[in-house]
């Protein structure tokens, strides 16, 4: 039996609208080579780009500021881990979005919960948040 | 790569027609709300978005789509969205916004 091995991989990227596409692109590069399916990987890629969208808008305390992406591969899992040093907030006040009546903002964190498998989020006002999602590559692949 | 939007408005149907090709995200949104919200004030009609090659699409971007639509209800339009590709009609359907669109094909 082979020992599982688990990889690193980590990035800084600037506070920037602009850079939420290179994060995508990097994702599904690593998920591709995890071997997930197209429709794991398209939601991985929603799930990670709508954490880093929440750290650009609401995390940030300056524009010139980085925030941290952690992936960490290990056999057929691959969590992900946004890090943001912004200005924090109070989790248990993120609410489940009404579906019967759909509001401007408030679905990115619902979504990533639906798309991943475990997700855990932990903040501190005037620290920072950070957002821990996993996603176990199906039997079906 | 980014988005782009090409707008024309059908006389005989009496709606905007939108084609949206590339990615809707925090960088690309507010391009598309001015447009759509400024094509409403034009003419009050139905927008309805060619999504066919539309690859991806964030909250921001369903965040301006719901508030256009919004912006149409006050005018009794809709908003019709057609050829969705599959990741993007599974968003719709968990956020449940498929049921507040009018979805084609
Ligand atoms: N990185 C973060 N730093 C500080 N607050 C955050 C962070 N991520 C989320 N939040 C808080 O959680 C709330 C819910 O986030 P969520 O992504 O679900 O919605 P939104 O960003 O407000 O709107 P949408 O994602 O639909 O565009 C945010 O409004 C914000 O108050
Ligand atoms: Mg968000």
């Amino acid at each position: 039996m082979s020992k599982s091995i688990t990889d690193y991989i980590k990035l800084s990227i600037p506070n920037k609208p602009e850079y939420v596409s290179v994060v995508r692109l990097t994702v599904a590069a690593i998920a591709n080579r995890m071997g997930f399916n197209v429709e794991d990987i398209e939601d991985i890629k929603i799930a990670i780009a709508e954490a880093c969208t929440n750290a650009i808008t609401h995390g940030k305390k300056e524009d010139k500021n980085n925030f941290d992406i952690e992936f960490i591969v290990k056999d057929d899992k691959l969590t992900m881990v946004v890090c943001d040093s912004g200005r924090g907030c109070i989790t248990d006040e993120i609410s489940v979005p009404n579906l019967n009546d759909p509001k401007e903002g408030g679905l990115g964190i619902f979504i990533i919960k639906s798309l991943m498998d475990e997700v855990e989020i932990t903040s501190n006002l005037g620290k920072g948040t950070i957002i821990r999602m996993s996603k176990n590559r199906g039997d079906d692949n | 790569m980014s988005l782009i939007i090409n707008k024309l408005y059908d006389e005989q149907q009496k709606q905007w027609l939108i084609e949206l090709k590339g990615e809707v995200d925090i960088y690309t949104s507010a391009q598309l709300k001015e447009t759509l919200l400024k094509l409403i004030e034009e003419k009050q009609e139905t927008v309805k978005i060619d999504a066919k090659s539309l690859d991806y699409i964030d909250s921001t971007g369903l965040g301006v789509l719901i508030g256009v639509l919004k912006r149409l209800k006050q005018y009794d339009k809709v908003l019709k969205i057609t050829n969705i590709k599959p990741s993007i009609k599974k968003l719709l359907n968990i956020t449940g916004l498929d049921k507040i669109f009018v979805i084609e094909g």
